[in-house]
């Protein structure tokens, strides 16, 4: 009797335990488990016909902790839905295939690839085609950025943003946008604000991030994120009166007179000099006081030494 | 001249240098002092030595609370410097305190020369070092130093902690620079701050020998008579005249 007891207790555990061992590899499809099987092992890099370098290795362990984990690889590889690596091309849908061929040759990743993340993420994806990001790519012909996975990591491995480990996490973020906007090159290409990342690290905001404060904000705080405009577009968040609103989302009742506090370019003359002013003061504080604590300090041991002292 | 004649002749054996009022003043003034020292510290430094302020900030609770103690001990600093100046008001305008320049705080020509004097004995070219009243050269600047800290990094916290009602304040033509000049003020006064005390008020008030470990004047009030003499001559000339003749001729 005890015997049966113990085995309806431990039936319904038994049975919850297989399915969680069952459950994560449930989560690959069969699909991707085939391309995997080679794809996980094989090392590399390959060019495509449009000539772009493609990394033939997907690390499986990884690619099952991303979001896209449940989807066929064939979802996003369109060009592979028929037979794998035999014909290409064939499948792709005409929207899509349409979108590829606005996407500068010279950008880094394989073009269909680059417009196969519109299947799902449309919305998002027209507002990233109509940012500087975007028009840079698909109306200016250029390849330094900025896709989806420019900005987003390979899509093998994307992590939701609270994840903590995502480029474009609180923690990772800024580092992110550097690669270009920290980039000499790409600031001198684009003649893009020069100062962005020091000043960013040296402001009050940058160094509350870096300590971990909870509501210090990162790049797309204030300049959003897919539709993110040039300065000088009326529609961006930190043009003219914009930043009124966008200030105030975290400083209730900003006004004019505040916003200006946070820019990205270098200090003016008045802050350089004064601050010069106020290095020179230091500077002379420590000269005297120091000087006089040392000296001080040995004309007393001279005197203890030396001049032993009749009574007093 | 030993302890028992001036005993004898009616002379306290110590007296009051600073009344509780003062000696409050000065508690709440060190220790607000401390706290944005080390809150302050791992803000104006957070980024180098890497990870390190991180771990000092955590400390403190992290970021969130740093900052929000660090608000707090501000405005109490500000509240015990405006509560300072009230009371010299108030006892300036009984008549309870009135300028003198041998116990006066207010900076003397005379300061000059005792400091020129004072190193003129350091290096050995003077047998003499200087006489100070009621203050010293030095107490005067450490003294003053709080004025001016109050006004430099005092001011440019407070416009930093309530940068919208300060706005208000700011005229217009201003605003391009205003801000990042009150950081500036703010972090790099605070720094001149730090070691101004770490070497200027520690040597003389806690690491000099006469004094280590510390000058027990903050918690007592109370200085010696003896001590009176030998650290503020002048002082005693002016409190014991009679004595200080005597003593003199003697």
């Amino acid at each position: 009797m005890s015997q049966k007891t113990k085995a309806v207790a431990v039936a319904p555990l038994l049975f919850l335990l297989t399915l969680f061992l069952l459950l994560p590899s449930a989560a690959l499809s069969q699909e991707s488990e085939t391309c995997l099987s080679c794809h996980s092992a094989m090392k590399g890099t390959i060019k495509t016909q449009s000539g772009s370098m493609v990394d033939l290795n997907v690390d499986a362990d990884k690619f099952k902790a991303s979001v896209h984990a449940a989807l066929p690889c064939t979802e996003c590889h369109l060009k592979f839905s028929g037979v794998a690596h035999a014909s290409t091309g064939a499948a792709v849908p005409s929207d899509i295939l349409s979108l590829s061929s606005k996407i500068s040759a010279k950008f880094t990743s394989d073009p269909v690839a680059g417009a196969a993340c519109t299947k799902c993420h449309e919305e998002v994806y027209q507002r990233v085609l109509s940012s500087v990001h975007g028009k840079n790519i698909i109306e200016k012909k250029q390849g330094d950025g900025a896709l989806c996975l420019d900005c987003h990591g390979s899509p093998h491995y994307i992590t939701k943003i609270k994840d903590g480990k995502s480029p474009v996490s609180r923690k990772y973020q800024v580092e992110t946008c550097g690669k270009c906007h920290g980039s000499q090159e790409i600031i001198e290409k684009y003649k893009l604000e020069e100062n962005v990342m020091d000043s960013f690290k040296e402001s009050f905001h940058g160094r509350k991030l870096h300590l971990g404060h909870t509501r210090a904000p990162v790049c797309a705080s204030c300049h959003n994120a897919h539709d993110i405009k040039s300065k000088s577009d009326p529609a961006s968040p930190v043009f003219g009166k914009n930043k009124l609103e966008t200030c105030g989302k975290c400083h209730k009742g900003a006004n004019e007179k505040f916003v200006p506090a946070i820019t990205h370019k270098r200090p003016g003359p008045i802050p350089h000099y004064g601050e010069k002013l106020l290095i020179i003061l230091t500077m002379g504080t420590f000269a005297f006081i120091i000087s006089h604590v040392l000296l001080e300090a040995f004309a007393d041991i001279r005197d203890a030494v030396f001049r032993k002292k009749e009574g007093k | 001249m030993s302890k028992t004649d001036t005993a004898a002749s009616g002379i306290p054996k110590e007296i009051e240098r600073f009344n509780i009022i003062f000696r409050i003043q000065h508690v709440l003034m060190f220790t607000t002092f401390l706290i944005l020292s080390f809150t302050g510290w791992g803000l104006k430094y957070a980024h180098d030595p890497e990870g390190l302020s991180s771990i000092w900030i955590r400390v403190w609770g992290g970021p969130d609370t740093a900052g929000l103690i660090h608000r707090i001990a501000g405005v109490t600093m500000l509240l015990d410097f405006i509560w300072h100046v009230i009371y010299l008001i108030y006892l300036f305008a009984t008549k309870q305190m009135t300028i003198n320049t041998k116990t006066t705080v207010i900076p003397l020509p005379k300061d000059i020369f005792d400091v020129i004097k004072n190193f003129m004995y350091f290096f050995g070219l003077s047998k003499e070092k200087a006489k100070f009243g009621k203050y010293s050269y030095a107490q005067k600047f450490d003294y003053w130093a709080v004025f001016w800290g109050m006004f430099i990094i005092g001011s440019s916290g407070y416009a930093l902690a309530f940068p919208m009602q300060v706005s208000y304040l700011i005229p217009e033509f201003t605003t391009g620079w205003i801000w990042e000049l009150l950081g500036l003020m703010h972090s790099d006064e605070a720094l001149l701050a730090i070691v101004f005390i770490l070497f200027w008020h520690f040597y003389n008030e806690h690491l000099k020998p006469e004094v280590f470990p510390m000058s027990w004047i903050w918690i007592t009030g109370k200085i010696s008579t003896e001590n009176l003499k030998h650290h503020h001559p002048l002082e005693y000339e002016l409190l014991f005249p009679e004595e200080a003749k005597k003593e003199k001729k003697g």
